[in-house]
This record gives C-alpha cells, structure tokens and sequence, in this order.
C-alpha cells in the first residue's frame, strides 16, 4: 500500500471532477483506471503529478504528503508521468529529451562542467549511455539524433514514456499511452509496458483501450461521474455489470466497451492526424 | 551517380569550405585590426561590446527562451559600477579587475533582483515588465544627480590599467575586449552544452513539462538571469572605462532593443548568429554613413529581407560551435 488517496477531491467551480475517492495502489503492479469520458481520470493523474492542486483530501506516496509540494519536488519524490496531449520538448533531439531528466541530479556539478571539459564529457557519457539503454528498449536508438518534434507520432508516444522512465521512477503515471496508436504499435507498447514492470514500481494507466488494459493490468479502477465506482481484477470488472452500464447505459458486453474504446481510437487517430 | 546525389556527397566538402573561409577571414581581420586607423579600431571596440552584451542576453532569450527587454539595465550597472569607482565623482580610484569583479558581482544582483519578481511571466508580460525596468533604472540614474551626475553623467573616468599595464588607447581596448568576447563566448557555450543549459532549452520548451522532470525552474531561471546580467555588467564597466564617460543617454530602451534585433537576425540561440547579427546591426551603419538618414530605410529594408529569406536567423540554432568546431578539424 504505497501511493494512497485519501477522501480526494477536485472542485472547478460548481464541477466535481473528482468526488471523495478513496483508493490505494500496491508496488510492483500494474493499476488501469477507466472510465467514461470526464470521468475524472486525467485530474486524478494531474492532482497526484501536482499538475492540479487538491480541493480536499490528500495524496500520499510512502506516507510522505504528495499534495504539499511543489510539481518538481513530485517529480524528485519518483513520480514520472505523460501526458494525454504529447508533451515533449519538441526542438531538442530524442536522446536530450532523455539526458536533461538528469537535472536534478547533475545541476550541482554544472559550473564544474563549465570549466572543467573532462568531468563535463564524463557526466554526459554517463548519462547519455543510460538514455540510450532506455531508447534502445523503446526501439528509438536510430532516432537519438532527431528532433522530438519531428518524429512520427508513434515514436513520439514512446519516447514520452521513455523520458518517464529514464530516472527509474517509484511511481509511473501515463495518461492514455495508446492514443492515437494502430493495432501493431498498440500491441508493441503492451509488451513494453509489461516489461517495465518491476517490483519497486506502482504503474497507472489510464486507458480506454480495453485489450490493452485487460491484457496488461493487475488491478483496474472505474471512474464514473468523479467516483471509484469499481475495483477489481480484469476479471470481475468484466463481470461487473455496474461497469457496463457506466460505460454505455445498455451495455450488455465486454465487447460494447470495445467498441467504445474503438470509437474513442478513431476520434484520436483523427485529431492526431490534424496535429501533425 | 546522379547529380543530385553526387552534389548531395559534395555538401559537406563546402561547407566545411565555407566554415574554413569564414574562420580565415575573421583571423585575418583581428590580426589587421591593431594596424588600422583609430577611428576604425573604435568602430570594432564597439562591435566586440555588443557581441559581448548578446552573448550575455542570448542567455535569457535565446536558451531560455525568455523575452528580456531590460537588458541594457545590467549594462548600465557595470558602466556606473567603473563611473563611480573610478573617478574623482566619490574621489574613489579603485583598480580596474577590481571594478570588474564588482560590476560583475552587482550585475549578478541585480540580476536576480529582476528575475525574482517576474518569475511567473512569460512572453509579452514577460517583455512588458522587463522593459519597465530598464527604463526604471535610466530614470533613476537620471534623477540621483548627487551620486550619477544625472543627465550630465560622470566625466574624466580614471584610465584603466591592469597589473601594471596601461589600457588606455582603442587597440588596448580591442585586445582587451577580444580576451573577454572568447572568454564569455566559452562560458556561455559550455554552459548550453551542461545540464543546466539542457534544463534552459526544456523550460523554453515547455515549461511546465520541464517542472513535471523535476526542473526547479525558479533557480534555473535565476541562474539564466544572473550569468546573463554578469556578462551585461561586464561589458558595461569595459564601456565606461573605454569612454572614459557615462550618462544615461548610452542606456536607453533602443539599446536594449538593437541587442534583441541582433540575436533575432544573426540566430536566436546561437553565438556565431550573434557574432553575424552583430557584425551587421553595428558595422553596416558604418559602411553606409554617408547615405545619412537612407541608411535606416535600408537596414529596415534588409532586416525584413532577412528575416523573411532566413526566419532562424543567418546561422541557424542548428550550427551551433559545435558543428563549426567539427566541420573545422573532425571526423
Ligand atoms: N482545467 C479544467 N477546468 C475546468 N474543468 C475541467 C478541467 N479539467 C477537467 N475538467 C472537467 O473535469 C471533469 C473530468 O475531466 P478529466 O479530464 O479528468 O476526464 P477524463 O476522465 O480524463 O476524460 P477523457 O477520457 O476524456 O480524457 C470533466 O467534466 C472536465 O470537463
Ligand atoms: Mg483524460
């Protein structure tokens, strides 16, 4: 039990996008939170990578107060995360991308590195050989070089939760890690995802691609309106029919959820079209 | 071979070239410099100070991506820092490296001092409030007469000399200051390489994923303020000193702007774009004195022209040293 909410909450003005939930999340598994369209996902997500400050109730990792610091002392506690909308630093190359997650651990040296060019090639050797151990796993080695920006979406995708995993986090949050994926990529990312499972880490994915989350999850929450409306393995989310009718009103089916998360799949696939 | 692929297998052959040439001729110009007329070897003094302040302010706008448009504040800071303390204004006569680890030390302060307050602001806020500032700073030195002289300035600045050493006539200034451009030039360069320089470009980028890495973007930010306002300073007192003379009218809000002009046309970003955008703001005006006020006209027109045939600047962010460096002597 090491990332804990407690009583959280979430006000915009009159909307509760998050109402009093109460949920906690165990080392060394997997966790999927679904749910509907505004149910609330993102903002659980932002609160706890303090993107979004706290309405009410509080957040703990390893008992130590998330909701009181600041989003880069989250981010120095091990918590590492993506975004819904891709968010890198598009004009700097896929390995700088990587390399300045260092910071927090490197910046004490900077004027050393300065004036002093040996220990500055060494420091970034060091670095630069564990990004590209990271970007290797991601398939990205040949695209070290290249400008984030101008990468393909897929590739930009990965190298997000590249740049997340970089520092070996204790928490790994991705908001929507498959959106805008096709099937080959989809199933490429499971299979990473997967593999980056180790028994310090909590990883939390927000998703609405069900194969995905059924294939790779241990533990799935349903967020409805707001609300922990579920919590199970794949297997009895599945069963639940509460969860079906969240999702669809009428649904009868896993397949139904299907269908939405395909739905969902096209409406991205098109924006992210636009964008690039 | 098809031609476009032999011109492609070409290219670097002339570029490295060009690199060549261009670093021939600018090792040529310095090494002509000291045998020209004064009046020329002024006209260089003061393009090496200009490159100076860009280097310095490319820090904040082009690293950092934050628009400063105060910037000759920290200028003004270092040439009143040598005006005071080195004239008989306070009959203060303090040596030359003296004043300038003070300049240096006040401009870092001053610095920060205006970095505190506009931490929150970004582009044109940012741009807005910084511009205030450098005005606030001219408008007290104007008003302080009992310590600035205010609008007459401070005159008779004592000659600077350095261990021993006079430096008192345009060619002394010119090495002096050439010491100093390679010296900041460096700093600044290994600087962008450093991690503290990687953490600069991702709060350009996108500041609040940079906080999401754990970027403390308050002490980046300040650190970029501060070594930005020390190399400012510093070419102020070096100013003041070759002058021998100071008022306020050297410290206005077209200054500060020239500067930003230079780093947008020569290559945001980018020292050798500085060192370009420079060499045409300041030496063009030279070249064409004699056309008196069509000269403004023209460079209106050829700074449209290149911005819009080259809208990264004459040399790019791209070809940074590094690659100058390896087109010259690599791989
Ligand atoms: N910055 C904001 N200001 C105001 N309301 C917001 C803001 N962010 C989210 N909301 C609202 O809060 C609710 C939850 O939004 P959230 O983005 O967390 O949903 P989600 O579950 O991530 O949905 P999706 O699947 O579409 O990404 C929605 O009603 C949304 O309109
Ligand atoms: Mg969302």
């Amino acid at each position: 039990m090491t990332l804990v909410f407690d009583r959280l909450r979430k006000e915009y003005g009159q909307v509760v996008a998050i109402d009093d939930v109460t949920a906690s999340f165990a080392p060394g598994l997997i966790h999927g939170v679904i749910g509907p369209n505004g149910a609330g996902k993102s903002t659980l997500i932002n609160m706890t990578a303090g993107s979004y400050t706290v309405s009410a109730g509080s957040i703990a990792l390893d008992g130590k107060r998330l909701d009181k610091l600041k989003k880069y002392q989250i981010a120095n506690s091990g918590v590492a995360r993506t975004y819904q909308n891709i968010r890198l630093f598009d004009q700097m190359t896929a390995l700088e991308n990587l390399e300045v997650c260092f910071y927090p651990s490197d910046v004490g040296g900077t004027w050393k590195e300065v004036v002093w060019p040996p220990y500055a090639s060494a420091r970034r050797d060091h670095r630069r050989e564990k990004c590209m151990e990271i970007l290797r796993f991601f398939d990205l080695q040949g695209h070290a070089d290249a400008e984030a920006g101008s990468l393909p979406y897929g590739r930009q995708r990965m190298l997000e939760i590249a740049r997340a995993l970089v520092c070996n986090p204790r928490l790994l949050l991705l908001d929507e890690p498959a959106a805008g994926l096709n099937h080959h990529e989809t199933a490429d990312l499971t299979a990473k995802l997967a593999a980056q499972r180790s028994p310090d880490r909590i990883t939390i994915i927000v998703e609405h691609d069900m194969d995905l989350v059924m294939a790779l999850c241990d533990n799935i929450i349903v967020m409805h309106h707001g609300k922990l409306l579920f919590q199970g393995t794949p297997a009895e989310v599945q069963a639940s029919t509460d969860v079906q009718l969240a999702y669809l009103g009428t649904a009868n089916d896993i397949d139904d959820i299907r269908a939405a998360a395909q739905d969902r799949r096209a409406q991205l696939g098109i924006r992210t079209r636009r964008r690039s | 071979m098809s031609v476009a692929e032999s011109l492609a297998a070409a290219r670097p052959r002339s570029s490295r070239a060009v690199a060549f040439l261009v670093f021939a001729v600018a090792i040529a110009l310095i090494a002509a410099t000291p045998f020209l007329p004064n009046y020329y070897i002024r006209v260089i003094d003061s393009l090496l100070i200009y490159i100076l302040l860009g280097i310095g302010l490319n820090i904040v706008i082009g690293y950092t991506g934050l628009l400063d448009l105060g910037f000759v504040a920290f200028y003004a800071v270092g040439a009143y820092s040598y005006a005071l303390l080195a004239s008989p204004q306070l009959d203060l006569h303090l040596p030359f490296l003296v004043i300038l680890l003070v300049a240096a030390s006040l401009g870092a302060i001053t610095g920060i001092l205006l970095g505190i307050p506009v931490l929150r602001l970004r582009g044109d806020y940012l741009a807005i409030v910084t511009l205030g500032f450098g005005e606030i700073v001219r408008i007290i030195i104007n008003n302080v007469d009992w310590l600035t002289g205010g609008p007459k300035g401070i005159a008779r600045l004592d000659k600077a000399s350095i261990l021993g050493i006079q430096i008192a006539r345009p060619v002394d200034f010119f090495w002096l200051l050439l010491v100093v451009v390679l010296l900041a030039g460096l700093v600044a360069w290994r600087l962008e390489r450093s991690i503290l320089g990687k953490a600069w470009a991702a709060i350009r980028e996108d500041q609040d994923a940079a906080r999401g890495i754990g970027i403390n973007t308050t002490n980046a930010k300040l650190a970029a303020f501060a070594t930005s306002a020390t190399i400012g300073s510093i070419a102020g007192a070096i100013f003041a000193a070759s002058q021998r003379f100071v008022s306020p009218e050297s410290f206005t809000l077209q200054e500060s702007v020239l500067i930003v002009l230079m780093i947008v046309i020569g290559g945001i970003g980018n020292i050798l774009g500085i060192v370009a955008g420079a060499a045409i703001l300041i030496l063009l005006p030279e070249v064409l004195r004699e056309f008196a006020e069509w000269r403004i006209l023209f460079l209106g027109l050829l700074m449209i022209f290149l911005i819009i045939v080259r809208p990264a600047g004459i040399v790019p962010r791209s070809f940074g040293p590094d690659k100058l460096i390896r087109r010259l002597f690599g791989k």
